[in-house]
Protein backbone atom coordinates (compact mmCIF):
# COMPACT_ATOMS: atom_id res chain seq x y z
CA UNK A 1 0.00 0.00 0.00
CA UNK A 2 2.70 2.47 1.07
CA UNK A 3 4.49 2.02 -2.25
CA UNK A 4 1.32 2.84 -4.13
CA UNK A 5 0.47 6.05 -2.30
CA UNK A 6 0.32 8.88 -4.85
CA UNK A 7 3.09 11.42 -4.45
CA UNK A 8 0.65 14.37 -4.27
CA UNK A 9 -0.78 12.92 -1.04
CA UNK A 10 2.62 13.33 0.55
CA UNK A 11 2.62 17.10 -0.03
CA UNK A 12 2.47 19.05 3.20
CA UNK A 13 1.40 22.66 2.71
CA UNK A 14 2.56 25.19 5.27
CA UNK A 15 0.03 25.71 8.04
CA UNK A 16 -2.38 28.57 7.57
CA UNK A 17 -0.90 29.70 4.25
CA UNK A 18 -3.73 30.40 1.87
CA UNK A 19 -4.58 32.72 -0.93
CA UNK A 20 -6.56 35.62 0.43
CA UNK A 21 -9.72 36.00 -1.62
CA UNK A 22 -12.10 38.80 -1.00
CA UNK A 23 -15.83 38.39 -1.03
CA UNK A 24 -18.49 36.21 0.47
CA UNK A 25 -19.85 32.88 -0.69
CA UNK A 26 -23.56 32.77 -1.38
CA UNK A 27 -25.29 29.45 -1.14
CA UNK A 28 -27.74 29.06 -4.04
CA UNK A 29 -31.27 29.87 -2.99
CA UNK A 30 -32.71 26.62 -4.30
CA UNK A 31 -30.23 24.49 -2.32
CA UNK A 32 -30.53 26.49 0.87
CA UNK A 33 -34.32 26.49 0.50
CA UNK A 34 -34.59 22.72 0.21
CA UNK A 35 -32.33 22.18 3.20
CA UNK A 36 -34.34 24.69 5.20
CA UNK A 37 -37.61 22.99 4.26
CA UNK A 38 -36.23 19.60 5.32
CA UNK A 39 -35.17 21.14 8.63
CA UNK A 40 -38.61 22.64 9.20
CA UNK A 41 -40.38 19.33 8.46
CA UNK A 42 -38.11 17.53 10.89
CA UNK A 43 -38.62 20.14 13.58
CA UNK A 44 -42.41 20.04 13.16
CA UNK A 45 -42.37 16.27 13.39
CA UNK A 46 -40.34 16.31 16.60
CA UNK A 47 -42.57 19.00 18.12
CA UNK A 48 -45.67 17.01 17.27
CA UNK A 49 -44.25 13.84 18.78
CA UNK A 50 -43.39 15.71 21.93
CA UNK A 51 -46.62 17.71 22.22
CA UNK A 52 -47.43 18.55 25.84
CA UNK A 53 -49.57 16.01 27.62
CA UNK A 54 -50.83 18.21 30.42
CA UNK A 55 -53.48 20.35 28.74
CA UNK A 56 -57.25 20.00 28.59
CA UNK A 57 -57.61 18.48 25.12
CA UNK A 58 -54.59 16.19 25.52
CA UNK A 59 -56.51 14.21 28.14
CA UNK A 60 -59.56 13.68 25.92
CA UNK A 61 -60.07 10.52 23.84
CA UNK A 62 -58.82 10.86 20.25
CA UNK A 63 -62.20 9.68 18.84
CA UNK A 64 -63.98 12.61 20.51
CA UNK A 65 -61.37 15.00 19.12
CA UNK A 66 -61.61 13.64 15.56
CA UNK A 67 -65.43 13.88 15.65
CA UNK A 68 -65.17 17.39 17.17
CA UNK A 69 -62.86 18.39 14.31
CA UNK A 70 -65.20 17.04 11.61
CA UNK A 71 -68.30 18.56 13.22
CA UNK A 72 -66.78 22.01 13.71
CA UNK A 73 -65.19 22.16 10.24
CA UNK A 74 -68.68 21.50 8.81
CA UNK A 75 -70.14 24.26 11.03
CA UNK A 76 -67.39 26.67 9.92
CA UNK A 77 -68.22 25.95 6.26
CA UNK A 78 -71.98 26.34 6.80
CA UNK A 79 -71.90 29.73 8.48
CA UNK A 80 -72.75 32.56 6.11
CA UNK A 81 -72.02 35.58 8.30
CA UNK A 82 -68.86 36.89 9.87
CA UNK A 83 -69.94 37.14 13.51
CA UNK A 84 -70.42 33.39 14.18
CA UNK A 85 -67.03 32.79 12.51
CA UNK A 86 -65.50 35.22 15.01
CA UNK A 87 -67.26 33.43 17.90
CA UNK A 88 -65.88 30.10 16.68
CA UNK A 89 -62.42 31.68 16.38
CA UNK A 90 -62.68 32.85 19.99
CA UNK A 91 -63.86 29.39 21.12
CA UNK A 92 -60.81 27.78 19.48
CA UNK A 93 -58.59 30.41 21.11
CA UNK A 94 -59.96 29.41 24.54
CA UNK A 95 -59.30 25.74 23.76
CA UNK A 96 -55.72 26.57 22.70
CA UNK A 97 -55.25 28.37 26.02
CA UNK A 98 -56.71 25.49 28.03
CA UNK A 99 -54.55 22.99 26.15
CA UNK A 100 -51.41 24.98 27.05
CA UNK A 101 -50.14 25.10 23.48
CA UNK A 102 -47.49 27.66 22.60
CA UNK A 103 -49.74 30.49 21.51
CA UNK A 104 -47.18 32.38 19.41
CA UNK A 105 -46.05 29.33 17.45
CA UNK A 106 -49.64 28.13 16.99
CA UNK A 107 -51.10 31.35 15.62
CA UNK A 108 -48.00 32.18 13.58
CA UNK A 109 -48.62 29.02 11.56
CA UNK A 110 -52.38 29.52 11.38
CA UNK A 111 -52.10 33.13 10.17
CA UNK A 112 -49.26 32.37 7.75
CA UNK A 113 -51.24 29.62 6.01
CA UNK A 114 -54.51 31.57 6.41
CA UNK A 115 -52.96 34.55 4.62
CA UNK A 116 -51.88 32.48 1.60
CA UNK A 117 -54.76 30.04 1.29
CA UNK A 118 -57.50 32.34 2.60
CA UNK A 119 -56.81 36.01 2.09
CA UNK A 120 -54.68 35.93 -1.09
CA UNK A 121 -56.90 33.40 -2.83
CA UNK A 122 -60.06 35.36 -2.02
CA UNK A 123 -58.67 38.87 -2.42
CA UNK A 124 -59.65 39.37 -6.13
CA UNK A 125 -63.26 38.86 -5.05
CA UNK A 126 -63.06 42.17 -3.18
CA UNK A 127 -63.22 44.07 -6.51
CA UNK A 128 -66.44 44.96 -8.26
CA UNK A 129 -65.16 43.11 -11.37
CA UNK A 130 -66.05 39.91 -9.51
CA UNK A 131 -68.39 40.93 -6.67
CA UNK A 132 -71.01 43.53 -7.53
CA UNK A 133 -71.96 46.04 -4.89
CA UNK A 134 -71.36 49.43 -3.35
CA UNK A 135 -67.85 50.69 -4.13
CA UNK A 136 -66.11 51.88 -0.97
CA UNK A 137 -62.59 52.11 -2.39
CA UNK A 138 -62.48 53.35 -6.01
CA UNK A 139 -59.19 52.49 -7.76
CA UNK A 140 -59.34 52.88 -11.56
CA UNK A 141 -61.67 54.84 -13.80
CA UNK A 142 -61.99 53.64 -17.41
CA UNK A 143 -63.41 55.80 -20.20
CA UNK A 144 -66.17 53.25 -20.80
CA UNK A 145 -67.23 49.77 -19.59
CA UNK A 146 -65.61 46.86 -21.43
CA UNK A 147 -67.25 43.62 -22.51
CA UNK A 148 -65.06 40.61 -23.17
CA UNK A 149 -66.64 37.22 -23.95
CA UNK A 150 -68.78 36.52 -20.87
CA UNK A 151 -67.00 39.12 -18.75
CA UNK A 152 -68.19 42.63 -18.08
CA UNK A 153 -65.67 45.18 -16.76
CA UNK A 154 -67.38 48.31 -15.41
CA UNK A 155 -65.98 51.80 -16.00
CA UNK A 156 -65.35 52.38 -12.28
CA UNK A 157 -63.18 49.65 -10.78
CA UNK A 158 -62.84 49.46 -7.02
CA UNK A 159 -63.27 47.49 -3.84
CA UNK A 160 -66.87 46.83 -2.83
CA UNK A 161 -68.38 46.53 0.63
CA UNK A 162 -69.86 43.13 -0.27
CA UNK A 163 -66.50 42.01 -1.71
CA UNK A 164 -64.58 42.93 1.44
CA UNK A 165 -67.17 41.14 3.54
CA UNK A 166 -66.86 38.03 1.37
CA UNK A 167 -63.04 38.06 1.59
CA UNK A 168 -63.16 38.49 5.36
CA UNK A 169 -65.67 35.63 5.69
CA UNK A 170 -63.61 33.25 3.54
CA UNK A 171 -60.37 34.19 5.31
CA UNK A 172 -62.03 33.57 8.69
CA UNK A 173 -63.33 30.22 7.46
CA UNK A 174 -59.83 29.17 6.41
CA UNK A 175 -58.28 30.45 9.66
CA UNK A 176 -60.90 28.66 11.77
CA UNK A 177 -60.53 25.40 9.84
CA UNK A 178 -56.76 25.58 10.13
CA UNK A 179 -56.79 26.40 13.84
CA UNK A 180 -59.22 23.54 14.51
CA UNK A 181 -57.02 21.11 12.57
CA UNK A 182 -53.79 22.28 14.25
CA UNK A 183 -55.51 22.18 17.64
CA UNK A 184 -56.40 18.50 17.22
CA UNK A 185 -53.06 17.62 15.62
CA UNK A 186 -50.97 19.28 18.30
CA UNK A 187 -52.90 17.72 21.15
CA UNK A 188 -53.13 14.17 19.80
CA UNK A 189 -50.18 11.85 19.14
CA UNK A 190 -50.24 10.46 15.61
CA UNK A 191 -50.83 6.78 16.57
CA UNK A 192 -53.90 7.89 18.54
CA UNK A 193 -55.30 9.66 15.48
CA UNK A 194 -54.80 6.54 13.35
CA UNK A 195 -56.51 4.46 16.03
CA UNK A 196 -59.44 6.88 16.18
CA UNK A 197 -59.78 6.86 12.38
CA UNK A 198 -59.76 3.04 12.41
CA UNK A 199 -62.55 2.98 14.98
CA UNK A 200 -64.45 5.49 12.86
CA UNK A 201 -64.29 2.97 9.98
CA UNK A 202 -61.79 4.75 7.76
CA UNK A 203 -60.51 2.10 5.26
CA UNK A 204 -57.35 0.22 6.28
CA UNK A 205 -55.58 0.91 2.99
CA UNK A 206 -55.89 4.62 3.63
CA UNK A 207 -54.59 4.24 7.18
CA UNK A 208 -51.60 2.14 6.08
CA UNK A 209 -50.67 4.73 3.47
CA UNK A 210 -51.10 7.51 6.02
CA UNK A 211 -48.92 5.78 8.65
CA UNK A 212 -46.15 4.93 6.18
CA UNK A 213 -46.15 8.45 4.71
CA UNK A 214 -45.91 9.94 8.18
CA UNK A 215 -42.82 7.89 9.02
CA UNK A 216 -41.32 8.36 5.57
CA UNK A 217 -41.53 12.16 5.70
CA UNK A 218 -39.13 12.15 8.62
CA UNK A 219 -36.71 9.71 6.95
CA UNK A 220 -36.96 11.74 3.75
CA UNK A 221 -36.16 15.06 5.44
CA UNK A 222 -33.23 13.45 7.27
CA UNK A 223 -31.85 12.10 3.97
CA UNK A 224 -32.18 15.54 2.36
CA UNK A 225 -30.37 17.18 5.28
CA UNK A 226 -27.56 14.59 5.17
CA UNK A 227 -27.17 15.05 1.43
CA UNK A 228 -26.88 18.77 1.94
CA UNK A 229 -24.13 18.24 4.53
CA UNK A 230 -22.27 15.87 2.19
CA UNK A 231 -22.38 18.49 -0.56
CA UNK A 232 -21.34 21.20 1.86
CA UNK A 233 -18.30 19.16 2.95
CA UNK A 234 -16.94 19.33 -0.60
CA UNK A 235 -18.16 22.80 -1.50
CA UNK A 236 -15.02 24.86 -1.96
CA UNK A 237 -16.43 27.77 -3.91
CA UNK A 238 -19.74 29.36 -4.69
CA UNK A 239 -21.91 27.07 -6.81
CA UNK A 240 -23.95 28.63 -9.58
CA UNK A 241 -27.72 28.17 -9.69
CA UNK A 242 -27.28 25.89 -12.72
CA UNK A 243 -24.90 23.65 -10.77
CA UNK A 244 -27.32 23.66 -7.84
CA UNK A 245 -30.21 22.67 -10.11
CA UNK A 246 -28.13 19.86 -11.65
CA UNK A 247 -27.20 18.59 -8.21
CA UNK A 248 -30.81 18.69 -7.07
CA UNK A 249 -31.98 16.83 -10.19
CA UNK A 250 -29.39 14.12 -9.57
CA UNK A 251 -30.33 13.84 -5.91
CA UNK A 252 -34.02 13.63 -6.77
CA UNK A 253 -33.27 10.59 -8.89
CA UNK A 254 -31.30 9.16 -5.98
CA UNK A 255 -34.15 9.73 -3.53
CA UNK A 256 -36.63 8.22 -5.96
CA UNK A 257 -34.46 5.11 -6.32
CA UNK A 258 -33.89 4.87 -2.58
CA UNK A 259 -37.61 5.36 -1.84
CA UNK A 260 -38.54 2.57 -4.22
CA UNK A 261 -36.04 0.21 -2.57
CA UNK A 262 -37.22 1.21 0.89
CA UNK A 263 -40.82 0.68 -0.15
CA UNK A 264 -40.02 -2.90 -1.16
CA UNK A 265 -38.04 -3.50 2.04
CA UNK A 266 -40.77 -2.12 4.28
CA UNK A 267 -43.42 -4.18 2.53
CA UNK A 268 -41.29 -7.33 2.88
CA UNK A 269 -40.72 -6.52 6.56
CA UNK A 270 -44.49 -6.15 7.02
CA UNK A 271 -45.15 -9.47 5.24
CA UNK A 272 -42.37 -11.06 7.29
CA UNK A 273 -44.24 -10.11 10.45
CA UNK A 274 -47.51 -11.60 9.29
CA UNK A 275 -49.20 -8.63 7.61
CA UNK A 276 -52.22 -9.61 5.49
CA UNK A 277 -54.35 -6.63 4.53
CA UNK A 278 -55.90 -5.34 7.70
CA UNK A 279 -54.51 -3.22 10.49
CA UNK A 280 -54.87 -4.98 13.82
CA UNK A 281 -54.86 -2.69 16.83
CA UNK A 282 -54.21 -3.57 20.43
CA UNK A 283 -56.88 -2.91 23.03
CA UNK A 284 -58.58 0.38 22.30
CA UNK A 285 -59.16 2.13 25.56
CA UNK A 286 -62.71 2.53 26.75
CA UNK A 287 -64.26 5.98 26.76
CA UNK A 288 -64.30 7.45 30.25
CA UNK A 289 -67.19 9.53 31.62
CA UNK A 290 -65.00 12.63 31.22
CA UNK A 291 -64.67 11.93 27.47
CA UNK A 292 -68.44 11.62 27.15
CA UNK A 293 -69.07 14.85 29.06
CA UNK A 294 -66.63 16.79 26.90
CA UNK A 295 -68.13 15.19 23.76
CA UNK A 296 -71.64 16.27 24.81
CA UNK A 297 -70.35 19.76 25.66
CA UNK A 298 -68.76 20.10 22.21
CA UNK A 299 -71.99 18.88 20.61
CA UNK A 300 -74.00 21.41 22.57
CA UNK A 301 -71.65 24.29 21.69
CA UNK A 302 -71.63 23.19 18.04
CA UNK A 303 -75.43 23.21 17.87
CA UNK A 304 -75.40 26.66 19.50
CA UNK A 305 -73.06 27.93 16.78
CA UNK A 306 -75.36 26.43 14.14
CA UNK A 307 -78.32 28.31 15.56
CA UNK A 308 -76.72 31.78 15.71
CA UNK B 1 -4.33 22.38 14.55
CA UNK B 2 -7.85 21.60 15.73
CA UNK B 3 -9.13 23.05 18.96
CA UNK B 4 -12.56 22.74 20.52
CA UNK B 5 -13.27 25.12 23.37
CA UNK B 6 -16.22 24.10 25.55
CA UNK B 7 -18.31 23.12 22.54
CA UNK B 8 -21.97 22.16 22.95
CA UNK B 9 -24.58 21.29 20.35
CA UNK B 10 -28.28 20.39 20.64
CA UNK B 11 -30.65 19.17 17.92
CA UNK B 12 -33.87 21.20 17.60
CA UNK B 13 -32.73 23.07 20.75
CA UNK B 14 -34.09 20.09 22.65
CA UNK B 15 -31.84 17.06 22.37
CA UNK B 16 -28.26 17.61 23.51
CA UNK B 17 -25.72 15.82 21.30
CA UNK B 18 -22.46 17.35 22.52
CA UNK B 19 -22.01 18.92 25.96
CA UNK B 20 -19.13 21.15 26.94
CA UNK B 21 -16.39 19.30 25.04
CA UNK B 22 -12.87 20.74 24.96
CA UNK B 23 -10.30 18.99 22.81
CA UNK B 24 -7.02 19.71 21.06
CA UNK B 25 -5.65 17.72 18.12
CA UNK B 26 -2.21 18.33 16.63
CA UNK B 27 -0.95 17.96 13.07
CA UNK B 28 -0.28 14.31 12.18
CA UNK B 29 -2.22 12.93 15.16
CA UNK B 30 -4.33 9.82 14.90
CA UNK B 31 -7.36 10.20 17.16
CA UNK B 32 -10.36 7.96 17.74
CA UNK B 33 -13.52 9.40 19.24
CA UNK B 34 -15.25 6.50 20.90
CA UNK B 35 -18.54 6.14 22.72
CA UNK B 36 -21.82 4.24 22.72
CA UNK B 37 -24.52 4.84 20.12
CA UNK B 38 -26.07 8.30 20.36
CA UNK B 39 -23.28 9.78 22.50
CA UNK B 40 -22.52 12.49 19.91
CA UNK B 41 -19.54 11.12 17.95
CA UNK B 42 -20.95 11.97 14.52
CA UNK B 43 -22.12 15.41 15.65
CA UNK B 44 -18.68 16.17 17.06
CA UNK B 45 -17.06 15.06 13.81
CA UNK B 46 -19.52 17.19 11.84
CA UNK B 47 -18.61 20.20 13.96
CA UNK B 48 -14.92 19.55 13.24
CA UNK B 49 -15.82 19.21 9.55
CA UNK B 50 -17.47 22.64 9.58
CA UNK B 51 -20.83 21.07 8.72
CA UNK B 52 -22.59 22.04 11.93
CA UNK B 53 -21.81 24.99 14.13
CA UNK B 54 -21.60 24.80 17.92
CA UNK B 55 -24.57 26.19 19.86
CA UNK B 56 -22.05 27.16 22.55
CA UNK B 57 -18.26 27.32 22.60
CA UNK B 58 -15.76 27.72 19.76
CA UNK B 59 -14.14 25.53 17.14
CA UNK B 60 -10.72 26.72 15.96
CA UNK B 61 -8.83 25.43 12.94
CA UNK B 62 -5.20 26.53 12.63
CA UNK B 63 -5.96 29.28 15.13
CA UNK B 64 -8.93 30.72 13.18
CA UNK B 65 -12.49 30.32 14.39
CA UNK B 66 -14.68 28.17 12.14
CA UNK B 67 -18.21 29.51 12.13
CA UNK B 68 -21.07 29.98 9.69
CA UNK B 69 -19.74 33.50 9.13
CA UNK B 70 -16.09 32.62 8.57
CA UNK B 71 -17.03 29.81 6.17
CA UNK B 72 -18.83 32.35 3.99
CA UNK B 73 -15.51 34.05 3.28
CA UNK B 74 -14.17 32.71 0.00
CA UNK B 75 -10.51 32.43 1.04
CA UNK B 76 -11.21 30.72 4.34
CA UNK B 77 -13.79 28.37 2.86
CA UNK B 78 -11.29 27.24 0.26
CA UNK B 79 -8.52 26.73 2.82
CA UNK B 80 -10.80 24.87 5.21
CA UNK B 81 -12.48 22.56 2.70
CA UNK B 82 -9.14 21.84 1.05
CA UNK B 83 -7.59 21.00 4.41
CA UNK B 84 -10.41 18.98 5.99
CA UNK B 85 -12.08 16.01 4.31
CA UNK B 86 -15.13 14.26 5.75
CA UNK B 87 -16.01 10.64 4.97
CA UNK B 88 -19.63 10.01 5.89
CA UNK B 89 -20.87 6.84 7.52
CA UNK B 90 -23.43 6.36 4.75
CA UNK B 91 -21.51 6.43 1.48
CA UNK B 92 -24.76 6.67 -0.51
CA UNK B 93 -25.30 10.15 0.88
CA UNK B 94 -21.83 11.26 -0.13
CA UNK B 95 -21.75 10.06 -3.72
CA UNK B 96 -23.68 12.37 -5.99
CA UNK B 97 -21.83 12.50 -9.31
CA UNK B 98 -22.93 10.46 -12.36
CA UNK B 99 -19.93 8.07 -12.39
CA UNK B 100 -17.04 7.04 -10.14
CA UNK B 101 -14.61 9.04 -12.29
CA UNK B 102 -16.76 12.20 -11.98
CA UNK B 103 -17.00 11.61 -8.25
CA UNK B 104 -13.23 11.58 -7.80
CA UNK B 105 -12.77 14.54 -10.14
CA UNK B 106 -15.37 16.69 -8.40
CA UNK B 107 -13.16 17.88 -5.52
CA UNK B 108 -9.97 18.80 -7.45
CA UNK B 109 -12.02 20.62 -10.11
CA UNK B 110 -13.75 22.59 -7.34
CA UNK B 111 -10.31 23.58 -6.07
CA UNK B 112 -9.49 24.98 -9.52
CA UNK B 113 -6.70 22.45 -10.03
CA UNK B 114 -6.03 22.11 -13.75
CA UNK B 115 -7.95 19.36 -15.56
CA UNK B 116 -4.78 17.43 -16.40
CA UNK B 117 -3.55 17.37 -12.83
CA UNK B 118 -7.01 16.56 -11.52
CA UNK B 119 -7.19 13.59 -13.89
CA UNK B 120 -3.70 12.43 -12.90
CA UNK B 121 -4.63 12.61 -9.19
CA UNK B 122 -7.85 10.71 -9.85
CA UNK B 123 -6.13 7.91 -11.73
CA UNK B 124 -3.44 7.56 -9.06
CA UNK B 125 -6.02 7.38 -6.26
CA UNK B 126 -8.11 4.88 -8.22
CA UNK B 127 -4.99 2.76 -8.67
CA UNK B 128 -4.18 2.92 -4.97
CA UNK B 129 -7.72 1.94 -4.01
CA UNK B 130 -8.01 -0.72 -6.71
CA UNK B 131 -11.10 0.79 -8.25
CA UNK B 132 -9.88 1.63 -11.77
CA UNK B 133 -12.27 -0.93 -13.27
CA UNK B 134 -15.21 0.94 -11.72
CA UNK B 135 -14.44 4.32 -13.20
CA UNK B 136 -17.40 4.50 -15.58
CA UNK B 137 -19.90 2.92 -13.24
CA UNK B 138 -22.64 4.96 -11.51
CA UNK B 139 -22.34 4.87 -7.71
CA UNK B 140 -25.67 3.07 -7.18
CA UNK B 141 -24.28 0.06 -9.03
CA UNK B 142 -21.46 -0.51 -6.54
CA UNK B 143 -21.23 -2.83 -3.53
CA UNK B 144 -20.99 -1.41 0.01
CA UNK B 145 -17.19 -1.84 0.14
CA UNK B 146 -16.73 -0.30 -3.30
CA UNK B 147 -18.91 2.67 -2.33
CA UNK B 148 -16.77 3.22 0.77
CA UNK B 149 -13.58 3.14 -1.33
CA UNK B 150 -15.05 5.63 -3.80
CA UNK B 151 -16.20 7.89 -0.94
CA UNK B 152 -12.69 7.87 0.53
CA UNK B 153 -11.18 8.36 -2.93
CA UNK B 154 -13.43 11.35 -3.59
CA UNK B 155 -11.93 13.01 -0.51
CA UNK B 156 -8.33 11.92 -1.09
CA UNK B 157 -8.18 13.53 -4.54
CA UNK B 158 -8.57 16.86 -2.71
CA UNK B 159 -5.48 15.96 -0.65
CA UNK B 160 -6.84 17.15 2.70
CA UNK B 161 -4.47 17.40 5.65
CA UNK B 162 -7.17 16.27 8.07
CA UNK B 163 -9.41 13.28 7.42
CA UNK B 164 -12.57 12.83 9.45
CA UNK B 165 -13.90 9.28 9.19
CA UNK B 166 -17.33 8.47 10.62
CA UNK B 167 -17.64 4.77 11.54
CA UNK B 168 -15.35 3.80 8.65
CA UNK B 169 -15.56 0.03 9.13
CA UNK B 170 -19.31 -0.21 9.65
CA UNK B 171 -20.93 -2.83 7.45
CA UNK B 172 -17.74 -3.74 5.62
CA UNK B 173 -16.49 -7.29 5.08
CA UNK B 174 -13.23 -8.33 6.84
CA UNK B 175 -11.14 -7.96 3.67
CA UNK B 176 -12.32 -4.40 3.01
CA UNK B 177 -11.91 -3.62 6.71
CA UNK B 178 -8.26 -4.70 6.71
CA UNK B 179 -7.69 -2.77 3.48
CA UNK B 180 -9.10 0.31 5.18
CA UNK B 181 -6.90 -0.15 8.25
CA UNK B 182 -3.83 -0.38 6.06
CA UNK B 183 -4.93 2.74 4.18
CA UNK B 184 -5.43 4.66 7.44
CA UNK B 185 -1.93 3.66 8.59
CA UNK B 186 -0.37 4.68 5.29
CA UNK B 187 -2.15 8.04 5.21
CA UNK B 188 -1.12 8.77 8.78
CA UNK B 189 2.48 7.86 7.99
CA UNK B 190 2.23 10.25 5.06
CA UNK B 191 1.51 12.98 7.61
CA UNK B 192 -2.26 13.23 7.47
CA UNK B 193 -4.19 13.97 10.65
CA UNK B 194 -6.82 11.29 11.14
CA UNK B 195 -9.90 11.61 13.33
CA UNK B 196 -12.10 8.55 13.48
CA UNK B 197 -15.52 8.29 15.10
CA UNK B 198 -16.22 4.69 16.10
CA UNK B 199 -17.53 2.30 18.73
CA UNK B 200 -15.38 -0.48 17.31
CA UNK B 201 -12.77 -1.11 20.01
CA UNK B 202 -10.80 -3.52 17.85
CA UNK B 203 -10.22 -0.69 15.38
CA UNK B 204 -8.86 1.47 18.19
CA UNK B 205 -6.62 -1.35 19.40
CA UNK B 206 -5.29 -2.07 15.95
CA UNK B 207 -4.64 1.56 15.00
CA UNK B 208 -3.20 2.45 18.45
CA UNK B 209 -4.67 5.92 18.26
CA UNK B 210 -5.10 8.57 20.88
CA UNK B 211 -8.60 8.15 22.23
CA UNK B 212 -11.29 10.62 23.25
CA UNK B 213 -14.04 8.85 25.19
CA UNK B 214 -17.52 10.36 25.07
CA UNK B 215 -20.02 9.51 27.78
CA UNK B 216 -23.71 8.88 27.23
CA UNK B 217 -24.25 12.33 28.71
CA UNK B 218 -22.41 13.64 25.61
CA UNK B 219 -19.40 14.85 27.62
CA UNK B 220 -15.73 14.14 27.09
CA UNK B 221 -15.11 11.53 29.75
CA UNK B 222 -11.38 11.01 29.18
CA UNK B 223 -8.62 11.56 26.65
CA UNK B 224 -5.60 9.28 26.53
CA UNK B 225 -3.59 6.70 24.64
CA UNK B 226 -5.34 3.60 23.30
CA UNK B 227 -3.43 1.21 25.58
CA UNK B 228 -4.33 3.14 28.71
CA UNK B 229 -7.99 3.65 27.76
CA UNK B 230 -8.58 0.06 26.64
CA UNK B 231 -7.11 -1.24 29.89
CA UNK B 232 -9.54 0.83 31.95
CA UNK B 233 -12.49 -1.56 32.16
CA UNK B 234 -14.34 0.63 34.66
CA UNK B 235 -14.28 3.55 32.25
CA UNK B 236 -15.44 1.43 29.30
CA UNK B 237 -18.17 -0.08 31.44
CA UNK B 238 -19.27 3.37 32.57
CA UNK B 239 -19.62 4.66 28.99
CA UNK B 240 -21.36 1.45 27.92
CA UNK B 241 -18.73 0.26 25.47
CA UNK B 242 -18.42 -3.04 27.29
CA UNK B 243 -20.98 -4.85 29.40
CA UNK B 244 -21.33 -7.56 31.99
CA UNK B 245 -23.00 -10.77 30.95
CA UNK B 246 -23.78 -14.17 32.32
CA UNK B 247 -23.02 -17.36 30.45
CA UNK B 248 -22.32 -21.05 30.89
CA UNK B 249 -19.25 -23.22 30.44
CA UNK B 250 -20.47 -26.80 30.70
CA UNK B 251 -22.03 -26.91 34.17
CA UNK B 252 -20.63 -23.59 35.40
CA UNK B 253 -22.58 -20.39 35.06
CA UNK B 254 -20.62 -17.23 35.59
CA UNK B 255 -20.64 -13.49 35.02
CA UNK B 256 -17.90 -11.31 33.52
CA UNK B 257 -17.15 -8.13 31.61
CA UNK B 258 -17.54 -8.63 27.92
CA UNK B 259 -16.69 -6.88 24.72
CA UNK B 260 -16.94 -8.55 21.38
CA UNK B 261 -13.32 -7.81 20.57
CA UNK B 262 -11.09 -7.19 23.50
CA UNK B 263 -12.31 -8.61 26.74
CA UNK B 264 -13.49 -12.10 27.16
CA UNK B 265 -11.49 -13.02 30.19
CA UNK B 266 -12.52 -15.57 32.78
Amino acid sequence: MASRIPSFLLDRPLPGVFKQERGKVNIPFIEEGINHLAGVIKKEYVQWELSSQNGFLQKIDARIKVLFLLFFVIIVSLKRSLLPELYIGFFVFVLVLLSRLRMGMFYKRVFFLGFFFGFLVAFPAAFNVITKGEIIGPLIKLSRPLNFWIYHIPADIGITREGIYGVARLTMRVINSLSLSFLVLYTTPFPEIVRALKVLKVPDTFLIILSLCYKYIFIFSKTVEDMHLAKKSRMVREASNTEAREWIAGRMAFIFRKSRLRCEEVFNAMIGRGFSDTIKLYSIRKMRPKDWYVGILFLFIGVLFLLI
Amino acid sequence: MIKLERVSYAYHDKFPAVSDVSLEINRGDKVAIIGANGCGKSTLLQIMGGLRYPSKGRFLFGGAEVSERSLREKGFLKLFRKSVGYVFQDSDIQLFSPTVLDELLYGPLQLDIGEEEAMARTLEVMQMLNIEHLKDRPSHMLSGGEKKKVAIGSILTMNPQVLLLDEPTNGLDPKTQSFLMELIFTLNEAGKTLIIGTHDLSLVEELQTNVAVLSEEHRLERMGEAKEILRDEDLLLKVNLIHEHIHRHDQVTHKHIHSHYLFHRH
